[in-house]
């Protein structure tokens, strides 16, 4: 869409020509997040100072009945912060200071654009931190992580963003700048923060964020095991949770994945892994050391050919190096690669795990599996060639038997990535048309004139599914998978 | 066409069968909610009759309230109209649960005391406490937003629902979140019905997060000899890396209903894990007692379940405010009580600023109202906290809002969500704030 | 789309094109982002590595033409590499900024509002040590007679805004100092032959950096060897672009450094384009001599000097050059520490850019003042009396506003330290 010279001239009212963007060559970096195969320029960026001035931009676009994108950092992985029907993107990035730390009360309020690691960084000393920690969290924005409700390797203990953010201020779709929540822990009505946290900018833009802060625990564990086959490992993994044993972090990786770490990185895991886990406790002293020596025996009890525990942070480090930089060595054992985000029930994690194998077969591609197994939440790697004809279409095949398998096991078709583009076509794998048209409901509610980040999120029918189009492209080390 | 015209009474019966359906008087007027008698009173035995009774309201612009066990019935405004209670006594079967999952789905009249039978053998449990909740059904903890002592470490319903069915105000089932503990599906509908007080939708079914029973529990009572020193005892603990599962503050007048010593101030402290682990950080509880004044003695679990006690007054408060206020509000409150003449105990959940004031022999209800009420109220609305009546009497219900001011913008927004997905105003109208 | 043209990649011509590996290499993830100073400070996607990259790329494919925007957002970036360093993938950032200005400066295409007379005046002066002397030697006339008090004072150049900037910049312009000798005998055990690079800033703006890294080298048991007529590294044409100068100017350097063992640099800018050399020169000799380039910090890491106590307390800058351009940080840090009685106070953001970056705070003021006072204000948080830096330029940068900010610390080189501390023995 072409915006009127009026309507620009607006947007440069409310935020100073040095906050629009409409040059050819800065709108064509806007066009992408991390997801590059969804691409859509915007008509205008802005980038706001203040919640004042993001309310206006709201109002405006409202009355003009202009498309507005929100986007914070831009490394989602489900075509979010880009614009498919163009219009105007707000970009939070400016808006990135602490506004306020509250150590007595436990929590911080800040403004979207922080990011998360600045966050712990800026309350470590302290002995506080945040916990939702996804892989992207050197660069992904507070902001970005409550509006995909991001999740990350330590969520299996700490819960996800959803359980750390006490309060939001946003500008609805409506153009109301309210404050949800707070730092007072319950308000009566109904639970906006709740719903507004992973509702990917559909609802709102989120202005400032009030979350919890953790304490820092007392002491933290970190163990690595090998496995001769992933079959030992995914027992291990439930076995460890039949115990009654929550880790602070539960990570697998498997031999295609450890192949191309050790000739890649080198983390010196053994030779015939066919699996490796990365267990974290973290906890009181006395804890971290009365459940490490059950999770030693329960590895040991499935075939453990070796156990490793980090001695120091330097040690600690060097464990997490190869789960960390998994992704990024793939460019040495594929040309291309799927990456898929689902979920499976726990108790199903060795089911799926010998499914994704056959649809390996089936297909005649190799699959590989770095993942939250805590959680079930697993992170398919479909390798292929896309100079092989036919090899794309196989893979995708595999990429739609794949999650087909994790919803029929009872899963979810994201774990914690987002919909998005991605797999708003996929959500009728999992909802029914009364579930879809409640949340689209839900959705006019707060944006009657269907502003916010159109096209995302809910399938434009319920019926209708836009087929999955996954990452395409080789992921470097430390890509938040 | 009245509710008491045959034509409907059948209609309904026909649901459930007239044996599940409630018209005599005499026990309808005891289904009354905050004294609004219904027509009917029926106990659907599924899910589907659940949204058939709904669809029958909604075609006949019928009211309809849902009750559980019926224990916080009493919490809302009372309703606009009332023609039908529907009573979800029937729909307690635990439909799935994984213990390996730790995921367990359960029909919304399953009580938490059937649900922690259930789950014992396993070695696993829901993590939610409201105190005296053990007969209370789980959808109605969860439209209520009940909890108690294992907030502290656990949250409330709202962290512990990961997906919810439920009938919307025209009778269609609809199913919101995931089975699984990690999804980001869409919008998260779970959340929007916790607390809802089921003027959104009725929930028939929820999937619920559970938590393993750590192989070792023991609690302590810290006693403090004054307000000052139990905010600075507080403070600690809550500035430490101690990892207590559940906590609970009571003054002495709360303690004595407990049945347990009644120090000026005590915290409660529960630690479940290891057994090391639990022993040494009851030593650091003690030590930290001791820095601040107090005193930390080994407490009975079983007293815990001795808390319901405390908050079984005629008249019950919900204070909220920030969580580093919390004595502020317990010497407030207990100042204000003083000054009204009406003998109060109260229970309060440590590092979330809420304080249950419950009220025994209350003076008259325009002075307490006036007195206690209003000025507590309008204390904590002034730095963003608020007071609910959670319980009181009619008349002084009616004397002061239930529910408080709401902010007119965020009131805003919930009535545009009310009038969506409930135009006619089928589901407990006028109870939610703002007259929702 | 068309990348059919022969001798063209996209709108580039085929030679010196950015490598379409390089930019193929990045896959958007923006790990750079919060690296880089310019996105710190602005906040705009095309002012960021991964935006530029993006901007690079289009043009390689032909999706986008060689414009005047696209030279702006590139001549806003400092050139300092630190998102080389955050990058999981490898994409050179550096050699496709500077094949991509060649580019652009091949065909033409200058940002409006570029201050090109101003860059060009730069690179027929700096490089030059035949003109750039007598210029200095003007200038301490200037400073010597009082006219730069009075300059000062009255603010007389505010008018004009680039030579304001310019002058704030001068630190004293010291008395010529005596050559240094053209070969210094090895102390203790003889290792080799060391030819120390003397550059064109250091050695006439910090002259005793020169020769304390001379005394130091020696000390360590290597014979310096001070080529005689020896010229500019290149560095500054390198980093605008102007390739066809800098080989030139390389192929000049290389021969007066045939015989040494190592070639040892004291200035960030320059080791770091003496070690690409092999890169842009691509030839044998080219490759042989980047490989015995060595920052003075590496030579004397692997030394055991007797140091002597220096109590003061100091705090060290990363010259981009050095550390990300290098990967050298952790030998100047070691060095420090070895000197007893000194304290090193971590200085946060230590590896963001100053805002120096060769000459772009003569061309782009606004940003690299902007950049200044986030180094000040991190400087003033460690509460050191002294700030390390390994490069002449950034000592400058930093004394200009910590002066500005009226934060009194001293600025000094690593070696000046070392040399201190090794007379105190």
């Amino acid at each position: 869409m072409t915006l009127t010279a009026p309507l620009l001239r607006a947007l440069e009212g409310i935020v100073g020509p040095a906050g629009l963007v409409v040059s050819h060559e800065g709108l064509l970096t806007y066009e992408c997040d991390m997801h590059t195969f969804y691409k859509g320029a915007p008509d205008a960026v802005v980038l706001p100072g203040s919640a004042q001035q993001v309310a206006a931009v709201v109002r405006l676009c409202r009355r003009e009945r202009v498309p507005i994108v929100p986007r914070g950092s831009g490394t989602g992985l489900i075509g979010g912060a880009m614009a498919p029907a163009g219009g105007v993107m707000v970009s939070m990035t400016r808006m990135n200071r602490i506004l306020e730390l509250d150590f007595p009360n436990r929590c911080a309020t800040v403004e979207p654009g922080l990011i998360n690691l600045w966050l712990s960084q800026a309350t470590r000393e302290r002995g506080y931190f945040f916990a939702p920690d996804p892989s992207s969290q050197m660069v992904s924005s507070i902001g970005g992580n409550a509006s995909t409700n991001a999740g990350g390797p330590h969520c299996l203990k700490y819960g996800i963003t959803v359980n750390h953010v006490l309060g939001l201020e946003v500008v609805t779709g409506a153009g109301e700048l309210v404050r949800l929540g707070g730092k007072i822990h319950e308000r009566p009505g109904y639970d906006l923060t709740g719903v507004m946290v992973g509702a990917e900018g559909t609802l709102g833009l989120v202005t400032a964020v009030t979350v919890r802060l953790t304490h820092v625990p007392e002491g933290v564990k970190t163990i690595l095991a090998s496995f001769p086959t992933i079959e030992d490992a995914s027992e291990t993994v439930s076995a460890i949770i039949r115990a009654g044993i929550i880790p602070a972090a539960l990570e697998m990786l498997d031999e295609v994945v450890i192949r191309a770490i050790e000739e890649g990185v080198g983390a010196g895991y053994p030779k015939g892994a066919g699996a490796v886990l990365l267990i974290e406790l973290d906890g009181p002293a006395a804890e971290i050391e009365a459940q490490a020596a059950p999770i030693e025996a329960i590895c040991r009890d499935h075939l453990a050919l070796e156990i490793r525990v980090a001695k120091s942070e330097a040690e600690r480090a060097l464990l997490w190096k190869g789960r960390k930089e998994a992704a990024g060595v793939f460019g040495r054992l594929t040309p291309n690669w799927l990456l898929q985000d689902a979920v499976v029930p726990r108790s199903k994690l060795p089911q799926i795990m010998k499914e994704l194998l056959a649809i390996g077969v089936r297909h005649r591609l190799v699959i590989a599996n770095v993942f939250h197994a805590g959680d079930g939440n697993l992170h398919p790697l479909i390798c292929y060639d896309d100079r092989v004809p036919g090899e794309l279409e196989r893979a995708k095949q595999a990429n739609e038997e794949l999650l087909s398998a994790c919803l029929r096991l009872g899963g979810s078709v994201t774990g914690e990535h987002g919909v998005g583009l991605d797999k708003s076509g996929s959500l009728p794998m999992q909802f029914a048309d009364a579930d879809l048209n409640f949340m689209a409901r839900l959705r006019r509610a707060f944006d009657p004139d269907g502003i916010m980040n159109p096209g995302k999120l809910l399938p434009s029918h319920p019926a209708c599914g836009e087929g999955f189009r996954p990452i395409a492209r080789p992921l470097p080390a430390g890509t938040w998978i | 066409m009245a509710v008491t015209a045959p034509a409907l009474q059948e209609a309904l019966a026909d649901i459930t069968g007239r044996d599940h359906l409630l018209r005599d008087p005499v026990p309808l007027a005891a289904h009354a909610v905050d004294g609004v008698t219904p027509a009917a009173v029926i106990r659907p035995g599924s899910g589907e009759e659940v949204g058939r009774v709904l669809a029958l309201c909604a075609g006949e612009r019928l009211a309809l309230v849902a009750r559980g066990s019926g224990r916080a019935l009493a919490l809302g405004n009372p309703p606009r109209r009332l023609d039908v209670v529907l009573d979800t006594g029937r729909l307690r079967t635990v439909r799935d649960y994984v213990p390996e999952d730790m995921v367990a789905t359960v029909e919304a009249g399953v009580t938490l005391d059937a649900l922690a039978a259930h789950l014992a053998p396993h070695r696993q449990t829901l993590a939610l406490d409201p105190p005296g909740g053990g007969p209370r059904s789980i959808g109605g903890v969860l439209a209520t937003h009940a909890s108690g002592p294992l907030r502290f470490r656990y949250g409330t319903g709202r962290d512990l629902l990961l997906g919810v069915r439920f009938v919307q105000a025209d009778g269609t089932l609809t199913w919101g979140g995931a089975k699984v503990v990690k999804s980001v599906t869409g919008y998260d509908i779970p959340k929007l019905l916790v607390g809802s007080l089921g003027t959104l939708g009725v929930i028939i079914e929820a999937t619920l997060r559970l938590h393993p029973v750590p192989p070792a529990s023991r609690s302590w009572r810290v006693g403090f000899p004054s307000a000052d020193a139990a905010r600075a005892g507080l403070a600690a603990l809550l500035d430490s890396s101690l990892q207590p599962d559940r906590a609970a503050l009571l003054d002495a007048a709360g303690l004595s209903r407990a049945g347990l010593p009644p120090d000026a101030v005590s915290l409660l402290v529960g630690v479940s894990s290891v057994l090391e682990a639990v022993e040494s950080q009851g030593q650091a509880l003690a030590q930290l007692a001791r820095s601040h004044g107090g005193h930390a003695e080994v407490l009975p679990d079983a007293a815990w379940q001795g808390l319901g006690a405390t908050v079984a007054a005629p008249v019950l408060l919900r204070l909220v405010a920030e969580p580093s206020r919390l004595l502020d509000g317990v010497v407030a409150a207990r100042t204000a009580a003083a000054r009204v003449g009406a003998s109060a105990s109260m229970l309060a959940q440590p590092g979330h600023g809420v304080l249950q004031l419950a009220l025994w022999d209350v003076p008259d209800p325009a002075r307490l109202s006036r007195d206690l009420i209003l000025p507590l109220r309008s204390g904590l609305e002034a730095e963003g906290g608020s007071l609910v009546v959670e319980r009181a009497p009619l008349e002084l219900k009616a004397s002061c809002e239930v529910w408080g001011a709401i902010d007119p913008e965020t009131l805003e927004i919930m009535s545009r969500i009310k009038r969506e997905f409930d135009p006619d105003g089928v589901l407990a109208p006028g109870r939610f704030v703002g007259g929702l | 789309m068309s990348q059919a043209a022969p001798g063209r990649v996209g709108s580039f011509e085929a030679r010196d094109a950015p490598s379409m590996d390089g930019l193929r290499a990045c896959v958007h993830c923006g790990i750079c982002l919060p690296q880089c100073p310019t996105y710190r400070v602005l906040g705009e996607e095309m002012d960021s590595p991964r935006g530029r990259i993006y901007l690079m790329r289009a043009a390689a494919e032909g999706r986008l033409d060689l414009t005047p925007t696209l030279a702006h957002h590139l001549d806003l970036c400092l050139g300092c590499r630190a998102c080389e360093t955050a990058c999981p993938s490898g994409v050179p950032f550096g050699q496709l900024l500077e094949a991509t200005r060649g580019q652009l400066e091949r065909r033409g295409v200058s940002a409006p509002g570029r201050d090109r007379s101003t860059l060009r005046f730069l690179l027929d002066l700096f490089p030059y040590p035949g003109r750039f002397g007598p210029m200095l030697h003007a200038l301490r006339l200037y400073q010597l007679s009082g006219m730069q008090a009075i300059v000062r004072g009255f603010g007389l150049l505010a008018p004009f805004r680039k030579l304001q900037a310019m002058e704030a910049l001068l630190p004293r312009v010291p008395l010529p100092a005596a050559d240094l000798p053209e070969v210094i005998p090895a102390r203790g055990r003889r290792h080799g032959r060391a030819g120390l690079l003397l550059g064109c800033v250091q050695r006439f703006f910090y002259p005793d950096v020169n020769a304390d890294t001379a005394r130091l080298l020696s000390a360590s048991g290597w014979e310096v060897v001070v080529p005689r007529g020896q010229e500019c590294c290149g560095a500054l044409h390198l980093h605008a672009g102007q390739l066809d100068g800098f080989r030139a100017m390389a192929r000049r350097l290389m021969p007066a450094f045939r015989d040494v063992d190592l070639v040892v640099v004291n200035a960030a800018g320059c080791g770091s384009a003496l070690k690409e050399y092999g890169h842009w020169l691509a030839d044998e000799e080219s490759r042989a001599f980047s490989e015995r380039v060595r920052d003075v910090s590496e030579v004397l890491a692997d030394a055991d000097l007797p140091l002597g106590p220096l109590r003061e307390t100091v705090t060290y800058h990363d010259a981009c050059h050095l550390a990300h351009g290098q990967r050298v940080r952790a030998q100047p840090r070691a060095l420090l520490r070895r000197i007893p009685g000194l304290t090193l106070v971590e200085l946060a953001d230590a590896e963001l850019c100053c805002g120096s970056a060769g000459v772009y705070n003569l061309l782009e003021p606004q940003m690299a003042s902007e950049l200044g006072r986030l180094k000040v204000a991190r400087i003033r948080e460690t509460g050191a009396r002294t700030v390390v830096a390994a490069n002449p330029g950034c000592l400058m940068q930093i004394r200009q506003h910590c002066r500005a900010a009226g934060l009194s610390v001293d600025v000094a080189h690593p070696v000046t330290l070392l040399a201190r501390a090794l007379e105190a023995r």
